[in-house]
C-alpha cells in the first residue's frame, strides 16, 4: 500500500529519464509540497513526512491528490507564464489524469465532488459519507 | 463562486490527544499571520491587480489558503476532541470552554479574536504584493515556530507541508512583484494591455521539456 503511486505510472511518465529537469514526481511533490525542485527548502533536519496508505482507498485518494496536486503547482506557475506551451501541455497531462482518477475513486468510494455522477441512485452519499476531519478515510 | 471538495489537500490523521499543541496551532487558523487572514487578504486584494496575472494568482493561491484554513481547522479539532473536562482546565483552556465548548474559534495563541485588521489593501499592486510576500514569510517562520513546539510526526509531517506552502507562494509573489516593479519602472503606470504583453520567458528551446511531455502524452492518450 505504500507505494501509492503505481509503478506502472512511473514507468509511463518516465520522470525519471530527464535528471536534469526542475520538477519532481508527483508523488515526491506531494510529500515535500512543491513541485518545482528548485522551491524546495528543508527546516533544519527534518525531512518531509512519508505518506504511508493504510488501505485501498487511501492508496487511491493519495494517488489523485498527489496528481491534483502537481497540476495545481503547474497552475500557479502558468497563472505567471501563460504563454509557456510545454507547462501548459503538461498541467493539461495532470489535469486530465487527476479527473480519470478522481472519477475512479468517486465510483468506488463515494463523491468527492456535488456534481460527481456517483450521485446518481438512491443514496445521497454526499451528506452521509464521512467528513474530512473525522479522519475515516482522509 | 466556490464549490467544496470533499477530501482535504494534504492527509492528517492525527490520533493523540495534545490540548496545549491546539492552542498553539490555532494561531495559524486565527492569527495575524494565520490561513483565514492570508484567504481573505488574497481573495480581496485580486479584484484589483492590474492585469490577469496578478488577478490569476491572487484567486488560486487564496483559493489554496481556504484548502488550508480547513486542515488547521481539521488539526485542532483531531487534537481536541477527545478531551476531557479535566484535561481542558489543567490546559488552560477552560475560558475557551466556557464561551465555544469544544467548537472551533478562530483566534491567535493568545486567544485574542480575529480581526480584518490583520491584512491590508492599498490598491496598489507594489504595495499590494510586498504584503502578500511578508505575509508568507512570518507564516512560515510561525510554523517553524509550531514545529519547534511539538514531538508528534503526525502533527510534525502537516506542518512541514504547509511552511514549504509559504515558501512556493512567497516565490510566486515575489516573481509577480518584480513584474509589476519593472512595469512600473518603465514608467508604464496604465498597465495597458498587460495580459497580452507577455514576460519573455520561453521554454520551446528546452527539449527535454518538450521530451518529457511527449513521453507524458503517449501514456495520457
Amino acid at each position: 500500500m505504500n507505494n501509492y503511486i503505481s509503478y506502472d505510472w512511473y514507468r509511463n511518465a518516465k520522470m525519471n529519464s530527464f535528471p536534469n529537469m526542475n520538477l519532481l514526481a508527483p508523488k515526491e511533490s506531494y510529500e515535500k509540497g512543491n513541485l518545482f525542485k528548485d522551491l524546495y527548502s528543508q527546516y533544519k533536519n527534518y525531512r518531509p513526512a512519508t505518506l504511508k496508505p493504510r488501505n485501498e482507498q487511501e492508496s487511491k485518494l493519495y494517488e489523485l491528490s498527489a496528481i491534483a496536486f502537481a497540476a495545481h503547482e503547474l497552475n500557479l506557475y502558468l497563472d505567471l507564464h501563460p504563454e509557456d506551451q510545454s507547462m501548459l501541455a503538461l498541467f493539461n497531462d495532470y489535469r486530465r489524469k487527476s479527473n480519470e482518477l478522481t472519477r475512479e475513486y468517486e465510483e468506488k468510494y463515494g463523491p468527492l465532488n456535488i456534481s460527481s455522477n456517483s450521485l446518481d441512485g438512491n443514496n445521497f452519499t454526499w451528506a452521509t459519507d464521512p467528513w474530512p476531519w473525522e479522519g475515516k478515510n482522509v | 463562486m466556490f464549490s467544496y471538495n470533499k477530501r482535504l489537500q494534504y492527509p492528517l490523521n492525527i490520533t493523540k490527544k495534545d490540548l496545549r499543541m491546539a492552542k498553539y496551532l490555532v494561531t495559524q487558523y486565527g492569527g495575524s499571520n494565520g490561513e483565514l487572514g492570508a484567504a481573505l487578504r488574497y481573495l480581496n486584494q485580486r479584484l484589483t491587480m492590474p492585469d490577469d496575472k496578478g488577478k490569476a494568482l491572487l484567486t488560486d493561491i487564496g483559493t489554496e489558503e481556504l484548502a488550508h484554513v480547513e486542515m488547521l481547522e481539521t488539526m485542532i479539532y483531531q487534537l481536541m476532541k477527545d478531551a476531557t473536562l479535566e484535561e481542558i482546565k489543567e490546559a488552560g483552556l477552560d475560558a475557551h470552554y466556557a464561551e465555544h465548548a469544544k467548537a472551533l474559534f478562530p483566534t491567535d495563541a493568545s486567544g485574542v479574536p480575529f480581526t480584518t485588521s490583520y491584512f491590508a489593501t492599498t490598491g496598489d499592486p507594489l504595495a499590494d504584493i510586498s504584503e502578500d510576500m511578508a505575509a508568507e514569510q512570518k507564516a512560515r517562520a510561525v510554523y517553524e515556530n509550531l514545529i519547534d513546539l511539538t514531538d508528534d510526526p503526525d502533527v510534525i509531517g502537516p506542518l512541514l507541508w504547509l511552511r514549504q506552502r509559504e515558501i512556493v507562494h512567497y516565490a510566486r509573489f515575489k516573481e509577480l512583484f518584480e513584474y509589476y516593479e519593472k512595469k512600473l519602472r518603465n514608467g508604464n503606470n496604465e498597465f495597458a494591455d498587460k495580459a497580452k504583453q507577455t514576460f519573455k520567458y520561453n521554454n520551446d528551446d528546452d527539449i527535454m521539456l518538450q521530451q518529457l511531455h511527449l513521453d507524458n502524452n503517449e501514456f495520457f492518450m
